[in-house]
């Protein structure tokens, strides 16, 4: 029933074939809903659209022009000729412009949401009259977040959250690709301004400097992701398997032995590992003991034995994650396809080749591919092992061989404020995990039959 | 060999001869060349004969002593077998050959120390050891394989064993810094001379330098109220989500998709400004609000438990006229322990383990540190020396809580883990 009146008007068709009081409620918020019995409704819309209105006036307009220029008036010294000395002129601040402009545009987002649901909630309201019902009041309308609507209820906090500390500094970090906010235009005391998608031609064209130092590093992060992300997949798997298989005992206890490195907060087992394959640090001073080798080996100084020692410490870190993962699907698969293929004569690799690996590709395709596009984004394994050294004079400043997009990335904004770059390697990141995404999308059969579980 | 034809109950017998066979091989190989002491080459024997025969007598002789003992009763007991064939003498050999493996494989780490300690050669270096000490040890470890084989033992022993002491390395390495009574990053050997306690209280006592104490309040203050705070907002988004339709519901969801392809990090520039706006930067009180706005994020595994919970129960519950809400609070909630322990354990975690952020936001206001912060501040290079025992103290502390909880809720996790990948 109510699907239908629904169904009979959109927000065209509201405009088009409504009566009067519903035409000027495209201006006049909530206009509708008073006409129709819902007098606080309707008060409440009108507020939120005099608030607005009265906002945009006041600063939000300013704010929208500004971020046409990011701001005109360099700070500088100003001769002040009533007191005769110069002083210090307060310019614009380019980055709180942008910022300001963007809180306006968010805010306009939402009342842009309050437009389209006023004007819903008064069509709805006309309906429910125009079929000889009560629309419902306000006192019903609080306890609908109860139950029909209680999805207003609980997503209120996280979309407001979501909005002010996610949303709004994406959106800014975006825009900050597109301007020259580099170590050389810092504000309050320099101007930045709109510079189009230069950076990204700095960054993505060869001959540029930027761009040797993009190239690698893009290509080292796609080798690391699929070399940390398949041996700790395989690891786990093969682990997994052995714990779970027939005639061990004690398998708590086994799986409790990995399961600690796992507990162990990342930031502290890494900085440990990193410790300890120091030049001096105790696996050197005990191979030297032992007479594996004569001198310190550099594990994290030179550039291949620090790249092999991440994904091997990485391996340490993420084999029982897969394992436990892994240990409640193998219970999965069901034991008949095991007792049938030996009887046909299958050994174990022929086992795990023909019935286990296949089905756990199967089930783990969509967790792989998130595992993938996490090690691409895998801050923590980089920075606290090696910190993306050893560095190098081939690269742009602070960049250095084991440093992924996303630690160089966090080095451009903390070291070198060099934040147009920064960003836009943030677009570049998300790029390539959109299209992995997508990959995963059209491969797996799981997300796309969402409900087939319910 | 009248075995080769012999069935015991509870014995596999295809590969005895062979088991045998290396054992006798590695038997063999004590009186091959196993140490090239520049130029001389001595067997194993007569290296051990050797050690015994000096007059100072160090602890690391146990080793090749060992090796050649074990080995000599591994192939005494292996040819006793072949005669007398029953479950028990093998168990008793392969426990024997073990222990023969274990040995010879050890001397590949303390030849060395052997060499020092005697005198009979300063730098000797593994390439040193003869072809004798590589039969020794392969024929030793393939005759433990088969052994094991023939009494029906998982041969995953070995790995896990193996797999196991690598695993745990670090962990005791950390262990035994935090006890270590010398201070200083650099030591030269691995168990420390003296035990102390110092590291421990040095952290809470020594306060104008190192406020461990504050760091560690502070990170729990945030820990736990993010995680009431986290789990609650997790849990309502993936409810809605998971419950109920309504419009824009897939919107909601690709918004949240597409906002976590972004680099996370990319954005505390801003997200620091507006804090700054809103008078709120440099506090923890920023920590826990930003964690809360964010917590959405992580609706996934939750989401897919709730999607296993039959409907019909909902169902049922509106036909009793219970309201949405009513049905969150009174029937999904008691269902969803294992997902609200996960969640709860996860955001707890989050907290403690948090770097760049906290780091971003308090800049080089140590007084407002969490551990993770101040752990890393810690092992900077131009502290490292003076406070590598405190930092193993610290991370200590910060670690065994939480592997505790970790180890016992591990079945949570696990539940909820197996819960993101839908199987």
């Amino acid at each position: 029933m109510m699907k239908a009146v629904n169904a009979k008007r959109n927000i065209v068709t509201t405009f088009t074939k409504g009566d009067i009081f519903s035409k000027l409620s495209y201006i006049i918020f909530g206009l509708s809903n008073m006409k129709n019995g819902q007098v606080i409704k309707g008060l409440i819309f009108l507020a939120l659209e005099i608030i607005y209105i009265a906002f945009m006036v006041m600063t939000g307009g300013h704010n929208l022009y500004m971020l046409k220029t990011l701001g005109e008036n360099t700070q500088g010294m100003a001769y002040n000729e009533a007191l005769g000395i110069y002083e210090v002129s307060k310019g614009d601040n380019s980055m709180l412009i942008l910022l300001a402009g963007v809180v306006t545009v968010v805010i306009t987002g939402f009342f842009v949401a309050l437009w389209l649901f006023s004007i819903y909630s008064g069509e709805r309201a006309r309906a429910m009259r125009e079929f000889g019902k009560k629309p419902a009041s306000f006192l019903e309308d609080i306890k609908s977040l109860a139950n029909e609507n209680v999805h207003f209820l609980f997503l209120a906090v996280p979309v407001v959250g979501l909005s002010t500390f996610t949303v709004m500094p994406l959106i800014y970090m975006i825009l900050m690709a597109f301007t020259n906010y580099d170590q050389d235009h810092q504000p309050p005391g320099n101007l930045f301004t709109w510079v189009g998608i230069k950076n990204f031609f700095t960054l993505l064209s060869t001959g540029d400097r930027l761009s040797a130092t993009f190239w690698p590093v893009l290509g080292w992060t796609l080798i690391w992701g699929f070399a940390a992300t398949f041996s700790c997949y395989f690891g786990g798997m093969i682990l997994a398997m052995i714990i779970n298989s027939k005639g061990i005992k004690f398998k708590k206890f086994w799986r409790t032995v990995f399961v600690i490195t796992m507990a162990i907060p990342a930031f502290i087992s890494l900085r440990v590992v990193s410790t300890m394959l120091g030049e001096r640090g105790i696996l050197n001073v005990l191979l030297q003991q032992w007479g594996f080798t004569a001198s310190a080996l550099p594990f994290l100084s030179n550039v291949t034995w620090a790249r092999v020692s991440v994904i091997v410490v990485n391996f340490w870190i993420g084999v029982p994650v897969t394992m436990l993962m892994v240990s409640g699907i193998l219970m999965n698969i069901p034991a008949e396809l095991y007792e049938s293929a030996k009887i046909d004569g299958a050994g174990p690799i022929v086992q795990f080749l023909k019935i286990t690996f296949p089905y756990m590709w199967f089930v783990t395709t969509p967790y792989l591919i998130a595992n993938l596009i996490g090690n691409f984004n895998n801050f923590n394994t980089i920075y606290f092992l090696t910190a993306g050294e050893p560095l190098t004079l081939d690269y742009f400043k602070g960049a250095g061989k084991t440093d992924l997009l996303v630690t160089w990335l966090y080095k451009l904004t903390k070291d070198s404020n060099d934040y147009n770059l920064a960003a836009t390697i943030g677009i570049i990141i998300f790029v390539i995990s959109a299209i992995f995404t997508l990959v995963s999308f059209s491969r797996s059969a799981a997300m796309k039959n969402e409900e087939g579980f319910q | 060999m009248g075995n080769l034809h012999k069935t015991v109950i509870g014995l596999n017998l295809k590969n005895h001869l062979k088991a045998v066979l290396a054992s006798v091989l590695a038997f063999i190989a004590l009186f091959l060349p196993y140490v090239d002491l520049g130029g001389e080459k001595k067997s194993a024997v007569n290296t051990a004969l050797i050690l015994l025969g000096k007059e100072v007598f160090s602890p690391s002789y146990i080793f090749v002593t060992g090796a050649v003992l074990f080995t000599v009763s591994a192939a005494i007991l292996a040819v006793t077998s072949v005669f007398i064939t029953s479950v028990k003498m093998l168990r008793c050999w392969q426990v024997v050959q073990s222990l023969s493996t274990l040995f010879s494989g050890l001397l590949m780490f303390s030849t060395r120390t052997m060499c020092k300690a005697s005198g009979l050669f300063d730098n000797f270096l593994n390439k040193d050891l003869s072809f004798g000490y590589w039969i020794l040890f392969i024929a030793s470890f393939v005759g433990l394989v088969l052994v094991m084989n023939v009494t029906k033992t998982n041969v995953g022993y070995i790995a896990l064993t193996i797999l196991g002491v690598i695993w745990l390395f670090p962990i005791l390495w950390i262990v035994l810094t935090a006890f270590r009574a010398e201070q200083g990053y650099y030591v030269g050997y691995f168990i420390p001379k003296g035990f102390t306690f110092d590291n421990f209280i040095n952290l809470f006592t020594n306060n104008n330098v190192l406020p461990f104490a504050k760091w560690w309040f502070n990170t729990l203050i945030v820990a736990a109220c993010s995680c009431v705070l986290n789990t609650l907002i997790i849990l309502m988004t993936s409810y809605v989500l998971s419950r109920t339709r309504f419009a824009g519901r897939k919107g909601f969801m690709n918004i949240l998709m597409i906002i976590g392809l972004f680099p996370g990090f990319m954005s505390l520039i801003a997200v620091y400004n507006i804090l700054k706006g809103i008078g709120l930067n440099q506090s923890l009180m920023a920590l826990i609000v930003v964690g809360a706005a964010g917590a959405a994020m992580g609706y996934h595994v939750s989401k897919g438990f709730f999607d296993t919970i039959p409907k019909a129960i909902d169902e049922a519950a509106i036909i009793d006229g219970a309201s949405r809400l009513q049905i969150f609070l009174h029937v999904t909630l008691p269902l969803s322990k294992s997902i609200i322990v996960y969640t709860v354990l996860g955001s707890f975690l989050g907290a403690w383990s948090d770097y760049i952020f906290p780091s971003m936001l308090f800049g080089d206001k140590q007084s407002s540190y969490t551990v993770a912060v101040g752990l890393y501040w810690l092992t900077d290079f131009k502290r490292i020396d003076t406070y590598y025992t405190q930092f193993a103290a610290g991370a200590l502390i910060v670690a065994l809580p939480i592997v505790i909880l970790f180890v016992w809720l591990q079945r949570f996790y696990v539940e909820g883990l197996s819960g993101s990948v839908k199987g």
